[in-house]
């Protein structure tokens, strides 16, 4: 028998193609290993609880839909979010998996996501001499409405497409900016 | 916010799913287990909540109206203080702030994800009626957006952030959103 991908991935990638035609929490194990053509207790080997079966197919639905283009940066960190806003109108399916998952307790790695790190670098680069604690404000804010949660959020809570999200998005990433004193700003 | 009127039974069983969740996970609990804790027949679990999403919406709206509420803010310009408490109150109770902040999260099926949302527009059209459609829609979408448990969620998660720090940076945030609209407030005619 071939096996292309590992077990893991080939049970993520199952998953992806049921979330097409139905939501997560109804994609049943025993669906998923009658589509995988394994036994239901190897996905259980694999994923102990739905919980680590949502945050694996999250980083992998990440990885391979939704890349996030690298940004250094404040104008490049928008347009970046807009192309993946953009992205999530064009899969809503896999963008909400992605807001779920970031939002359950944590399964296994709490490592701060990519987009974290780039933002908090993007932020000393612009901003040299900001102190600490606003920084930490700032980066926090920037990352919170950069999210897939916020996009869920007003897809569903404001029925809002992503050119109407985008413009929150600046809007609120304005006000946030404003915050800083001009004198912390890196000559351009 | 408003929660559908609950029976007794209702409200036992979801007492019971909550005080469960934060013993055990919210993926480790069984009808039956609930139907013990709440004093009641597993069958009628069953009856009110036929499957574990029906269960898990109401339960979490049943949080939020409860253990999670909130004082009612007068002005738009108080949010940030709700937001401070809210922060501090999801601090206190980790595993429902979790299961409450996923549930939101859901996309279509009847979970409500911006639950205070009349609320603030009520209050930002008493006092800054003047703004246009997209700016107002801003303002209403980013308090929305932080005066909810993903604000705890992502600050913690991403930049170990305690209790003092989120409450601190979300409140923060909300002034910051409040700062571009606080010179267009419109002086109230009926003042109390």
């Amino acid at each position: 028998m071939e096996e292309p991908v590992d077990t893991a991935t080939a049970i993520l990638a199952s998953a992806a193609v049921l979330l097409r035609e139905r939501m997560f929490d109804d994609i049943s194990y025993r669906a998923l290993a009658d589509e995988v053509g394994i036994s239901e207790r190897t996905i259980y080997r694999q994923y102990p609880t739905r919980a680590h079966l949502l945050a694996a197919l999250s980083n992998w639905i990440e990885q391979t839909r939704f890349p996030l283009p690298p940004f250094v940066t404040v104008s490049d960190f928008r347009a970046a979010v807009h192309e993946r806003f953009r992205a999530f109108d064009t899969l809503p399916a896999f963008a909400y998996v992605g807001a779920r998952a970031s939002a359950i307790s944590p399964t296994l790695d709490t490592e701060p996501t990519y987009i974290t790190r780039a933002i908090e670098a993007m932020l000393d680069v612009a901003a040299p001499t900001l102190n600490r604690r606003d920084r930490r404000r700032i980066a926090a804010c920037l990352r919170y409405f950069s999210s897939a949660m916020f996009w869920a959020r007003l897809r569903t809570g404001f029925d809002l497409d992503a050119g109407d999200i985008c413009d929150a998005f600046d809007r609120a990433v304005d006000t946030v900016l404003a915050k800083l004193p001009d004198p912390t700003w890196a000559e351009p | 916010m408003t929660v559908p009127e609950l029976s007794g039974t209702q409200e036992a069983i979801l007492a019971a799913y909550a005080g469960l969740i934060e013993e055990l996970g919210s993926d480790d609990v069984s009808y039956r287990v609930i139907a013990r804790r709440a004093g009641i027949a597993e069958r009628t679990v069953f009856r009110n909540y036929p499957t574990r999403v029906d269960l898990l919406l109401a339960t979490a709206a049943w949080i939020e109206a409860t253990l999670f509420a909130r004082e009612e803010s007068h002005s738009i310009f108080d949010v940030p203080l709700a937001i401070r408490e809210a922060m501090e109150r999801y601090d206190a109770r980790p595993e429902l702030a979790h299961v409450v902040a996923e549930t939101a999260m859901r996309g279509v099926s009847g979970a409500a994800p911006s639950p205070g949302r009349a609320q603030l527009e009520r209050l930002l059209d008493a006092e800054v009626p003047a703004l246009d459609a997209a700016q107002r829609r801003a303002v209403i979408a980013a308090l929305s957006h932080l005066d909810s448990v993903g604000t705890w969620v992502t600050y913690r998660r991403e930049f170990g952030m305690d209790r003092r720090d989120i409450a601190d940076a979300a409140a923060w945030a909300a002034e910051a959103v409040l700062d571009s609209i606080r010179d267009r407030v419109t002086p109230s005619r009926d003042t109390l």
